[in-house]
C-alpha cells in the first residue's frame, strides 16, 4: 500500500497546502554550510602558507605579528558570537507553548536540523584538517608555547566553534520547540557540556606538557581526556531517537489533513 | 494520576500510534520521513567520523601514523581494543532502536576515508612527510565481519563473542598485504633491519624516543616469531571483552533519551 502510493500519488505541495513550507530546500543549511566552510578554507590555506615560514618560533616579533592578532580576533568573535546569539535566544524565548501550532513547531524542527547539518559539515572538517595536522606538527617542531599555529587553529577556534554553535542551538531549541521547554533534554545536555569541557580539559593538557614539550607521543595518557570528552558524542544516538519520535509524530498529524483531501 | 486519567492517556496514545502507522500510506508524510532521514545520517555520520577521529588519533594513532611503529606486539592490540570501544557504545543504540547492523562497518569505513584524506592534507602536504611512510591500515574487513556476526545471529552477546574476538584476531593477517614490502629485511651500514625501520632511521620525529621505549623493547626482538599469534589471541580476548563492556555502556546511554525537569 505504501510502496504503490510513494509511486502513483501526486504530492500536494503547493502554496495553499498548509505542510508546503516543509518542502523547499533548507537554505539556511546550505548557506551556513558554505559560510563555514569557506571560512575553514581559509583558515586551512592560512595555516599552510604561515604555519611553518613564520610559525616556529613565538618569542620572534613575526609570530607576534602574523599569529597572535589571529588568536585575539578568533577570541573576540566566538565569545561575541556565543554571548550575543544565547542571549539574543533567551530573551526572545516564548512564554506560551499552547500557541506554537503543529506546522510552526515541525518547520522549528526543521531548522535545528539546519543548525545540526551546518555542525556537522564543521565536525567533518575538523576531522580531516584540524585533528592530525597538530599531530604532524608535533612531529617536526618542538613547541615553546601554548599558542602554536595549529592550536590557534584548532583549539582556539574549530573546537570551540562547535561549542559556539551547540550552546546557542541549546537554548534556541529548549526555548521555541514546545516539546523541550521547561525541561532539559539529558542526551543535548550531555553533548553541549562533553564539548564545552574540551577547553578545560586543553588546559589541563597544556599544563602536561610543559614537563614534555621535547616529546610528542599522541597515545600518552595525558590526551585521554580529549577521548573521554569526545565519548559524549555517545549521546547523539538518543538525542536522535527523541528528535524523530516527536517530529514522526508532527510530520504524521500535519500532513494527515492535506491526505485526506487529497484522498476524498 | 487517577484510573480516569491514566485511561485517557492510553486512549490518546493509542491514536497516535494508529495516526504514525497511517501516516506510512501516505506519500507527502514519507518524503518529509526520507528527507529526515537523510539529513540525520549525515548529520550521525560526519560527527561518527569527527570522534572516532579523536578517539583514534589520542589512543592509537602513533601506530597508525608510522609503518615502523606497526610492530607484532602493541597495534594489533590497541587498534581494535580502541576501535571496538568506540563501535559498541554506537552499535547497542543504532541496533536495539534502528535494527541496523552497520555501526561497525560505517565507523571503519569513515576513519579509512578521513585518514586518508587527513594524512594526505597534513603529513604529505604539510610537514612533508611520504605517503609510503604515513598511510594508514584498514579495518573495514574486521568490521564486516562484526556487523555479520550480528546480522547473522541477531544478538548483540553472540556477535560481541565471534565478532569482537576476530576483530580483535585477524588485525595483522588484513594488513599484512599492505605491510609485507616494509618488513623485507636490508642491511644499513652493517646492521640488519627492515625497510620500515630504515624509513624510521632517516625519518626523526619528536616521537623517536617513545619509539625506542615502546617499539624496540628487547622481548619484541628475541622472542621470534610467536609474538603475533600470541598478540592476536589476546587481542581477541581483549575485544571481546571490551566490546561487551561498551555494549552495556551503550544501553546505558541509550536509556537516557528523558528530559529533566532540573539537573542539580
Amino acid at each position: 500500500m505504501a510502496l504503490s502510493n510513494t509511486q502513483t500519488a501526486t504530492l500536494e505541495t503547493g502554496s495553499e497546502s498548509k505542510v508546503a513550507g516543509h518542502f523547499k530546500r533548507n537554505r539556511f543549511a546550505y548557506m551556513c554550510g558554505a559560510f563555514a566552510l569557506a571560512v575553514g578554507a581559509a583558515l586551512r590555506i592560512y595555516l599552510d602558507t604561515m604555519g611553518f615560514a613564520v610559525g616556529t618560533d613565538y618569542y620572534s616579533e613575526e609570530f607576534q605579528t602574523y599569529w597572535m592578532p589571529l588568536l585575539y580576533g578568533e577570541i573576540i568573535v566566538l565569545c561575541s558570537f556565543t554571548v550575543i546569539l544565547s542571549v539574543y535566544f533567551w530573551m526572545t524565548r516564548e512564554t506560551d507553548a499552547s500557541s506554537i501550532s503543529k506546522e510552526l513547531e515541525l518547520s522549528r524542527y526543521w531548522r535545528l536540523l539546519g543548525v545540526f547539518t551546518v555542525m556537522g559539515i564543521w565536525a567533518g572538517a575538523i576531522a580531516s584538517n584540524a585533528v592530525e595536522s597538530d599531530a604532524a606538527w608535533h612531529q617536526v617542531t618542538i613547541r615553546d608555547t601554548d599558542f602554536t599555529p595549529t592550536h590557534i587553529i584548532i583549539f582556539y577556534f574549530a573546537l570551540p566553534f562547535l561549542t559556539a554553535m551547540l550552546i546557542p542551538a541549546f537554548i534556541w531549541t529548549h526555548t521555541r520547540i514546545p516539546a523541550y521547554m521547561n525541561k532539559i533534554s539529558l542526551p543535548f545536555l550531555a553533548v553541549v557540556v562533553g564539548i564545552l569541557m574540551i577547553m578545560p580539559n586543553y588546559g589541563f593538557n597544556e599544563w602536561g606538557h610543559t614537563f614534555f614539550y621535547a616529546e610528542e607521543l599522541f597515545a600518552a595518557p595525558i590526551h585521554w581526556g580529549f577521548v573521554f570528552l569526545g565519548w559524549s558524542l555517545f549521546f547523539l544516538v538518543p538525542l536522535a531517537v527523541q528528535l524523530f519520535t516527536n517530529m514522526g509524530r508532527l510530520i504524521a498529524e500535519t500532513t494527515a489533513e492535506d491526505y485526506k483531501q487529497h484522498s476524498a | 494520576m487517577s484510573q480516569a486519567q491514566a485511561e485517557e492517556v492510553t486512549e490518546i496514545e493509542a491514536k497516535r500510534r494508529l495516526l504514525d502507522i497511517k501516516s506510512l500510506d501516505n506519500p507527502k508524510a514519507l518524503k518529509l520521513y526520507r528527507r529526515f532521514d537523510g539529513i540525520l545520517i549525515l548529520v550521525l555520520f560526519t560527527f561518527l567520523t569527527l570522534g572516532i577521529q579523536i578517539q583514534f588519533t589520542l589512543t592509537a594513532g602513533d601506530w597508525d601514523y608510522w609503518i615502523d611503529w606497526r610492530d607484532r606486539r602493541w597495534w594489533p592490540l590497541i587498534s581494535p581494543f580502541t576501535l571496538l570501544l568506540f563501535i559498541g557504545a554506537f552499535t547497542y543504540g543504532i541496533w536495539y532502536r534502528l535494527r541496523l547492523p552497520i555501526i561497525a562497518t560505517a565507523v571503519t569505513l569513515l576513519l579509512c576515508l578521513v585518514s586518508w584524506l587527513s594524512r594526505y592534507l597534513n603529513f604529505v602536504e604539510f610537514a612533508n612527510f611520504p605517503m609510503s611512510f604515513t598511510f594508514p591500515s584498514t579495518y573495514i574487513g574486521l568490521a564486516i565481519l562484526l556487523d555479520c556476526a550480528l546480522a547473522m545471529t541477531r544478538s548483540l552477546v553472540v556477535s560481541a563473542m565471534i565478532g569482537g574476538g576476530l576483530f580483535g584476531a585477524l588485525v595483522y593477517p588484513l594488513n599484512w598485504a599492505f605491510m609485507a614490502p616494509y618488513k623485507v629485511p636490508v642491511e644499513f651500514n652493517g646492521t640488519l633491519m627492515s625497510v620500515a625501520d630504515l624509513m624510521g632511521y632517516e625519518y626523526i620525529r619528536t616521537t623517536t624516543p617513545e619509539y625506542l621505549r615502546i617499539i624496540e623493547e628487547s622481548t619484541l626482538r628475541t622472542f621470534g616469531g610467536s609474538v603475533t599469534p600470541l598478540t592476536a589471541v589476546f587481542a581477541g580476548l581483549c575485544g571481546i571483552v571490551i566490546y561487551a563492556i561498551f555494549l552495556y555502556a551503550g544501553s546505558w546511554i541509550n536509556g537516557l533519551d528523558k528530559y529533566a525537569k532540573r539537573i542539580v
